[in-house]
């Protein structure tokens, strides 16, 4: 194996930069002394990149680094910057006239959960009859070998969240943190995630402030739940689910409410203060009203940016700078919408941008924000020792025009095929005879 | 209207009364368009760069509207400079060219003439939409709005979305925003025959009259496959499967050419009685008279040659298929056939038979020489059907194909005009058409790009920078704050 990979296996861990210099100095040293044969023992794995002459975007810096050089070893970005020498045995990438960015982090999908919209015995993600509230754990039932996982991955997604849908309670169970290239399942139990917009009100009986206080109530018990002193009455939680509610509480992971109403979002606002969660509304067509709130209570908001359609009477205030007005606020901003087709998120950023919303921020909303936002630690920036997850692009990643040329995960250049490439690939001439090509 | 008028219309109402007792001409006759042209002051946008939709792309243009119609278009610098001398001054040469409308010509001789410094900017042919539900699906999406599938039978061809269509529905001005300036709304697709389409000027009105396009043909709606046989296989009635659509189909279709063979008997006085009046198949019997188009919602392939089958079988035409997502597989066979496919640039794998969708199938089915569209079917899309036509091209290109944007633009404007019956009338820019236009801030097919401003009839119906120009429906009122837009 790499007998130099080995011995700079730091590099696999954050460290300063000017020690990683001389690290990187080091190497070059050695790649003069020593003979060609071991080179040859040593280089074949392929396993470094260097990424060069693009225009890199490190979401440490709002400014790109032009024509500049990332170096990965061991799946982490070891080194980035101009003038950086790439060293011989590094798999070159040539990204001159690209876009590099980190890998996008899709906030809200049901990626790996539900293949098919309609096709129930496709669907994971919707409990409809079983009665598991906030202990409903989506995790058992990741498929990793799910079409949407290269489909997505083509256009740039590198890791996603998903989450259980609406199903039968308010409280829809806990997402995971899943990774589209390698090992899918990244994280169980990232986030607990709730819905409390007009289509979920029938969810507690048909009134909002059921729906509300039932959350309210659960919250507070569980907080003081203890198992043999548990007495569910009709309709209430399980020890099962109040136990999980428990443990989500003290576990500082975000609380994620599906909320349009400015008056809800508020309530929502509340309820994560009483038991000091991190909020996370999810559309919040509303949420620029309450923008200020928002800000002082450190919430994340995953804007729905087409979403300006008064769809609800919830959603009257609905409109497409609510990113942009959210953002000025000082909330963080983060996307949602795509379901499917990942791909749109940077159409819904680009259009955000179109609505006010700067376009650095925009592309933060994607990758740095997102990854804070769900806990990822060392994602979604370019740095040394952050995961590398990287996308090429031909041009602007915002813009519909642009495409991912390379997508890189953990290290690892990500075929650039799907079910859809082969599709196409199938049809492209109809001349030929069907069925063997 | 004046008294010696009166005549006139009795005779035409007597007339409609007669045919409609003969049981023929009843496609046309009711419920006509009401809408009139507004003001359409003389417009001169110079030096502009122009998508034409006919395939074409000028980097700097002339386009003069005048009368509501595209007067001319020109090399920029083109025009003849008397004319624009006379524009210019916006004097009583000009006031010549003012307002369609007899009577009041001569009071407003002069009326100034807008002129539009087009440097940077891109003028489109206002963007239509072949499948929308806006006014019938309104929003909010609430139950009591909901009116676009007549559930209860699969054949509901007798029922006209025209009367469904709220024409309060915030979701028109939002799409006008987005450029769009015709739009054809479609019954749902639940029902193997929905009923009646209508193509509408996306124009504020009172009423749904106001915004109908006039001479513009109705559309049938049918639709294939998954949706059908799921509604009626939950009710437990037919049908059920692929092949009990395909049999309610050929069943409908046989009864139409039976009925209008008895309306011919009748009228040819071969018969003593007409047949009894039928509304759904006064639709079939309209189509089978080329007076109707018929819009075919149809994901899979197969379904789509099944569809061109049983079109052969009763000699009507097939003028779309909608949401036609395997194009791509038949892109030959659609071409043969003459058929448009409206497409969504990357919807998929909500539902099986949306499973083998590609984002290159609008890209594909173009490559063969088949009429390609890119339609929306939803009120978020067709706010930026623009963008949704550059995703198509990108991901055409993407895998090396090459297509121009004067080739995409025209998916969601001539092609998609020539798919409803309009396409001597408007989606492209081109002298004598109407002035139906849309001037971008930048490249449309950039999503920062901005529809400025929105033309309908050479009348400025939307203008990004000036609130007057933005229409606000009744269900706004009150709901968001004044100067402030969704």
């Amino acid at each position: 194996m790499n007998f130099g990979k080995r011995f700079f296996g730091l590099s696999a861990t954050p460290f300063v930069n000017s020690l990683h210099l001389a690290v990187l100095r080091l190497r070059k040293v050695r790649a003069r002394l020593l003979p060609a044969l071991l080179w040859v023992l040593a280089a074949p794995s392929w396993a470094d990149l260097a990424i060069v002459g693009g225009r890199v975007y490190t979401l440490e810096d709002q400014e790109p680094l032009v024509g500049a050089t990332v170096l990965v070893a061991d799946g982490r970005i070891e080194a980035v910057g101009v003038d950086l020498p790439a060293p011989f045995a590094y798999r070159r990438v040539d990204a001159t006239g690209k876009i590099v960015t980190p890998g996008l982090i899709e906030s809200y999908s049901h990626i790996g959960l539900r293949e098919i919209g309609l096709e129930s015995t496709t669907d994971d993600a919707t409990l409809l009859e079983h009665p598991l509230g906030p202990a409903f754990d989506v995790s058992y039932a990741l498929n990793p070998a799910s079409t949407l996982i290269p489909v997505n991955r083509m256009e740039g997604v590198t890791r996603a969240l998903t989450f259980p849908l609406a199903g039968v309670d308010p409280l829809a169970g806990l997402g995971a943190a899943v990774r589209l290239g390698g090992e899918f399942l990244l994280a169980p139990r990232t986030a607990l995630v709730g819905y409390l917009d007009a289509a979920a009100t029938d969810l507690a009986g048909g009134s909002r402030a059921a729906a509300l206080q039932r959350l309210v109530t659960a919250f507070a018990e569980a907080s003081r739940f203890s198992p043999s002193r548990y007495r569910p009455g009709p309709g209430d939680y399980s020890r099962h689910d109040m136990a999980a509610l428990k443990r989500f509480i003290t576990s500082g992971k975000p609380l994620v409410l599906a909320v349009d109403r400015a008056a809800e979002i508020r309530r929502a606002i509340d309820l994560a203060a009483a038991h000091n969660l991190r909020l996370v509304v999810l559309g919040g067509a509303e949420a620029w009203r309450v923008r200020e709130a928002l800000a002082a209570a450190g919430a994340a908001v995953a804007v729905r940016v087409h979403g300006n359609l008064p769809r609800s009477f919830d959603a009257l205030g609905a409109r497409l700078d609510n990113a942009a007005l959210l953002h000025e606020a000082g909330v963080t901003v983060i996307f949602t919408g795509a379901l499917h087709n990942s791909s749109n998120l940077r159409q819904m950023a680009g259009n955000a941008v179109a609505h006010g919303l700067p376009w650095h921020s925009a592309l933060a909303g994607l990758t740095r924000r997102a990854a804070e936002t769900w806990g990822m630690e060392n994602v979604g920036v370019i740095r040394p020792g952050a995961h590398a997850d990287l996308v090429v692009w031909s041009g602007d990643p915002l813009e519909v025009t642009t495409w991912a040329e390379q997508v890189v995960i953990d290290g690892e250049l990500m075929p650039m095929r799907s079910r859809q490439t082969q599709l196409f690939d199938r049809y492209r001439d109809l001349s030929k005879p069907y069925g063997y090509r | 209207m004046s008294n010696n008028s009166m005549p006139k219309l009795n005779a035409v109402l007597l007339l409609a009364v007669c045919l409609s007792i003969a049981g023929a001409g009843l496609a046309a006759a009711p419920h006509e368009s009401t809408y009139a042209p507004r003001s359409a002051p003389t417009t001169l946008i110079q030096g502009v760069a122009v998508l034409t939709g006919t395939g074409e792309r000028l980097e700097r243009a002339d386009v003069l509207m005048q009368a509501g119609r595209i007067a001319a278009l020109a090399v920029a610098g083109g025009l003849d400079s008397a004319a624009l001398q006379a524009l210019s001054a916006g004097s009583g040469e000009a006031g010549r060219w003012n307002e369609a409308g007899g009577g009041q010509e001569r009071q407003q001789e002069a009326a100034p003439v807008r002129i539009i410094n087009g440097a940077g900017k891109w003028l489109t042919p206002g963007i239509i939409d072949v499948h929308s539900h806006l006014g019938a699906y309104p929003s909010p999406e609430v139950a009591s709005t909901a009116d676009g599938n007549e559930l209860t039978d699969p054949n509901s061809a007798g029922v006209w979305v025209e009367h469904s269509v709220w024409p309060q529905d915030p979701q028109f001005g939002l799409a006008l925003a987005g450029g769009v300036t015709t739009l054809h709304i479609l019954p749902g697709s639940g029902n193997l025959f929905g009923g009646r389409g209508v193509t509408l000027k996306n124009v504020p009105s009172r009423t749904v009259q106001g915004m109908k396009f006039p001479g513009a043909p109705q559309s049938l709606k049918m639709a294939c496959g998954e949706n059908p046989k799921r509604v009626y296989g939950e009710k437990e009635k037919a049908p059920t499967t692929r092949m009990g659509n395909v049999a309610g189909y050929r069943a409908a279709w046989a009864a139409a050419v039976a009925y209008r063979e008895k309306q011919r008997k009748f009228q040819a006085r071969e018969a003593d009685a007409a047949p009894e009046r039928d509304l759904g198949l006064d639709t079939l019997a309209a189509v089978l008279d080329g007076e109707i188009l018929v819009q075919n919602h149809c994901y899979r392939a197969d379904e789509m040659a099944v569809m061109l089958d049983v079109a052969r079988e009763f000699g009507y035409a097939v003028t779309a298929f909608h949401h036609a997502v395997e194009s791509y597989k038949i892109a030959d066979l659609l071409a043969a056939a003459g058929v448009c496919s409206a497409m969504w640039s990357d919807w998929w794998g909500f539902k099986l038979e949306a499973f083998d969708a590609i984002p290159q199938n609008v890209a594909l089915v173009d490559a063969a020489g088949a009429c390609a569209i890119v339609h929306s079917d939803s009120a978020e899309g067709i706010q930026r059907l623009n963008q949704e036509a550059a995703k198509a091209m990108s991901a055409g290109r993407r895998m090396g194909m090459a297509i121009s944007d004067a080739q995409a633009i025209a998916w969601i404007t001539s092609n998609a005009a020539k798919a409803l019956g309009i396409a001597d009338e408007t989606g492209s820019i081109k002298e004598g058409k109407a002035a139906d236009v849309a001037l971008w801030d930048r490249h449309p097919f950039s999503v920062y790009a901005h529809a400025e401003m929105v033309w309908i009839d050479g009348h400025l119906h939307y203008d990004r920078q000036d609130p007057a120009r933005q229409p606000v429906s009744d269900f706004d009122l009150g709901q968001t704050v004044a100067g402030e837009g969704r």
